[in-house]
């Protein structure tokens, strides 16, 4: 692409600019910015923040490890070592609004409080590994620092932009040295500056070039130095192979080697194309013919990191439910079900009381593929947890999301990972859907030990289908797809979706509107809009897509584009009362989601073609 | 936790810089004495059992950095604390006079207005004393403190004073029993178990 040449050209011309810069004023810390209270409040902060987020006995290594990695990295003396270990111990917590407030005044900070996020990722980073429990950190220090969050997602994005282009930038080097023996002397000079200069010149160079999204943040964020000094401490090739995992070929290139245990299909298809510091994996619950033949249909307006995954795993098994849940749901026996279900629904809770004739006469139809499936889903879990474990997606956090068997799997996935060692810090958060497990809080106790965010359970009271199913296939009433889990955790969040969810099928059907709800970042751009025949705007956009070859212009006509789908929308939508419109909330997403979306909505628009 | 430990307090060491603060702490915790000690950087923590008629008490104290570009973190200490000591130098007059900020910031920041308050005097060591020993009695009389005259460097009245201290929290049930009591106990279950609760004032700030 044109523009991306240009902004080569633009960062390599910021490269040297940012050489001859760096000898001059080398990068500076934030450590070394801020004044000595100032280090003191922000470190206390920190270990207020980790006391309260993990409490857990289990976690006292990473808080301890946390906090006295961080005191070194302020350049605070050893001396606040007690202070600060009594604060990560859960002493001093009533500190938190002062600390946060002190911080916030000191005249580093005052104009720009971002370069906190920037600092606490490049000190999370600064092995190579982005541990799951420093991110959820970050995002409650930004929170208390009333810094958005939007904020991080950008800073990650451009710190990995930094870390890809000096990685290029590198391998680029070997090839020309080799032919220019000056060159290389000079080259030799730039490496020895530090990384830190590489660094700091590749983030100068793409708020040049690529300025839109980071401009929107302010400018200033980026070149902020802290961030590319901090990562040139560390070799950034390093970082990168270890954030990525070493192969290089992730999740994608994972094959099943040979048959694990029952599992016949196992891989992970990519979603998003682009690279992210966090990714997060999808997993459906079923398939069916037509519109939701495939695994990542369910998923296209998700959009919660750039870098996501689904995971395909038994279709043969899957489709048969599918078939089999609609064969239940379309023909006669819904009807005759609806009603006489209609009671129980209404006074909210699916218990297995006493079901229709009607319906237990068919119950042979779904009763076996759920049975096979439910075993599977288990199955595949367990494996799940083991790549997982073995850090297949890299040294960095993972966010998983499922609904139906999907949330199975991420269950069974997440109590395996529990039996395991060193299973913390890889799970950020979960989001089981209609989860036919156990609701039991005690089973889910064990849970939290492996995710460092949030444990999202959504449920619909009036899902007669799930309660259908479960009623033989185990003895249990307490379904966690039906009813809140009652765990008292920070982590649990329970999550009434009987007003989104009116059958266990609107779990795919109205998986845009749930993923809203729940909090999950979504594209604003709805596949289904291809098909609707909106009256005006598929054809402006056509034309616009067609003009808009180079970047800068690209980048206006999403913007026209996304106004003018918010401007269609009710004729657009007429057909799909269900879809929702654009949040007010979405609509506010960083940026670099917008440009993201923005391909991401090419793709729909070529899938929808097809 | 240990098991036969009655109760954890809180205490708060406060006082102008250079007073010995942290001498007097690490006195009554390492028994040891540095006169090179260097300036203490936002807040020190050390905890020690001590056993007061009888009564273990676990005390978690939080010694202050007394330099003023540290002054502004002290507001985050004062809350929950139970206990404070209120360092003065006897050689140093302006140290003595400074006791009235002290306490005024003691008001502004604490969460309760029983906590117990011990004045020292330290460095009685030192020859060239510049506040008599009445001066303290009578400024502590006035603001109802415990006092003591210490000195971090030969021992005298360390032990005494932060005994005293715990033995005065001890004696104000209301201070210290909803503390311990609350530690882990959820918010919804706060109606339950102890109707015949202690003071008022100290069971309302806990909440």
């Amino acid at each position: 692409m044109a523009a991306e040449e240009k902004w080569k050209g633009c960062t390599s011309k910021q490269h040297s600019e940012a050489e001859q810069a760096g000898e001059k004023e080398p990068c500076v810390l934030l450590g070394q910015q801020l004044g000595e209270p100032g280090r003191f409040a922000y470190a206390a902060l920190c270990g207020i923040s980790l006391a309260s987020l993990f409490p857990e006995e289990e976690q006292s290594s990473f808080r301890m490890e946390f906090i006295e990695g961080f005191v070194k990295w302020l350049d605070l003396p050893d001396a606040v070592l007690p202070a600060m270990t009594a604060f990560a111990s859960g002493l001093g917590g009533e500190g938190t609004e002062t600390f946060a407030q002190i911080l916030l005044k000191d005249p580093t900070l005052k104009e720009n409080p971002v370069v906190i996020t920037q600092d606490l990722l490049s000190f999370s980073l600064r092995d190579g590994y982005y541990d799951a429990r420093a991110r959820v950190l970050i995002c409650h220090i930004t929170w208390l620092l009333r810094i958005p969050l939007e904020e991080l997602e950008v800073l990650e994005e451009s710190l990995l932009e930094s870390l890809k282009e000096q990685k290029e930038e590198e391998s680029e080097t070997a090839e020309v040295s080799r032919k220019k023996k000056e060159r290389r002397k000079k080259l030799k000079r730039y490496l020895l500056i530090g990384l830190a200069t590489v660094g700091g010149g590749t983030v100068i160079g793409l708020t040049g070039g690529l300025a839109a999204p980071l401009v929107a943040a302010g400018a200033a964020t980026i070149i902020g130095s802290a961030g590319a000094a901090a990562l040139g401490s560390t070799a950034g090739i390093a970082v990168m192979a270890s954030l990525f995992g070493a192969a290089g070929a992730g999740l994608t290139g994972y094959k099943m080697k040979k048959r694990v245990g029952a599992i016949e299909e196992f891989e992970f298809l990519p979603l998003t194309e682009g690279k992210q510091l966090h990714i997060t994996i999808a997993i459906t619950g079923w398939l069916c013919t037509g519109k939701y033949g495939s695994f990542t249909a369910p998923w296209s307006s998700m959009l919660q990191s750039s870098e996501q995954y689904c995971l395909a795993w038994e279709s043969k098994y899957l489709m048969e439910l599918g078939n089999a849940l609609d064969t239940l749901l379309n023909g006669f026996v819904n009807m005759m079900a609806q009603e006489a279900l209609k009671f129980t629904v209404l006074s909210g809770i699916v218990t297995a009381l006493t079901w229709p004739a009607s319906l237990l006469t068919v119950a042979s139809v779904i009763d076996n593929p759920w049975g096979v499936c439910l075993h599977r889903s288990a199955e595949v879990g367990k494996h799940l947890a083991h790549i997982l474990l073995s850090r297949q997606q890299g040294k960095r956090p993972v966010t998983l999301i499922g609904f139906s068997l999907g949330a199975r799997v991420i269950y069974f996935c997440l109590q395996e990972m529990a039996q395991e060692k060193d299973s913390q810090g890889i799970i950020e958060d979960v989001v089981l859907l209609g989860a036919p497990v156990e609701g039991e809080a005690k089973y889910w106790k064990a849970i939290t030990k492996v995710v460092s965010g949030r444990i999202i359970n959504g449920y619909c009271r009036g899902d007669w289908l799930l309660g259908f199913v479960y009623r033989t296939s185990s003895v249990q009433i307490n379904v966690a797809g039906l009813q809140p889990v009652d765990l008292d955790d920070r982590r649990m969040v329970n999550m009434d979706l009987s007003s989104v969810v009116n059958g266990h099928l609107d779990y795919m059907k109205q998986m845009d509107t749930i993923l809203k709800a729940v909090g999950i970042k979504t594209k604003e751009c709805c596949p289904e809009e291809k098909g609707s025949g909106s009256l005006f705007s598929p054809p402006a956009k056509k034309s616009q897509r067609a003009a808009g070859g180079e970047a800068p212009e690209e980048e206006n006509t999403m913007r026209e584009e996304d106004a003018a789908d918010g401007e269609a929308l009710p004729a657009g939508r007429a057909q799909h009362p269900d879809a929702p419109s654009c949040l007010g909330g979405e609509a506010s997403l960083p940026c670099p989601d917008c440009s993201n979306s923005g391909d991401g909505k090419k793709e729909a628009a070529d899938k929808g073609a097809n | 936790m240990d098991e036969d430990v009655l109760t954890t307090l809180k205490i708060l060491i406060i006082g102008e810089s250079g007073v010995g603060k942290s001498s007097l702490l690490l006195r009554f915790t390492d028994d040891t004495f540095d006169p090179e000690l260097a300036a203490t950087i936002g807040v020190d923590f050390k905890v020690k059992t001590i056993s007061v008629d009888g009564n273990k008490a676990k005390l978690a104290i939080w010694d202050t950095a007394g330099q003023e570009r540290f002054r502004t973190l002290t507001p985050s200490y004062y809350r929950g604390a139970q206990g404070v000591i209120l360092v003065y130098d006897v050689t140093r007059r302006d140290t003595f006079v400074k006791l009235d900020n002290w306490l005024n910031e003691l008001e502004t920041y604490c969460t309760r207005n029983d906590i117990v308050k011990m004045l020292v005097g330290n460095k009685i060591d030192k020859e060239n004393r510049e506040v008599d020993r009445n001066e303290g009695l009578k400024f502590a009389r006035k603001h109802s403190m415990l006092f003591i005259e210490a000195s971090a460097k030969t021992c005298d009245g360390v032990q005494c004073a932060f005994e005293e201290l715990v033995e005065k929290i001890i004696q104000t049930p209301g201070l210290w029993e909803s503390e311990s009591q609350n530690r882990g106990v959820k918010l919804s279950n706060k109606e339950e178990g102890y109707g015949g609760g202690g003071a008022c004032g100290g069971y309302c700030s806990m909440l």
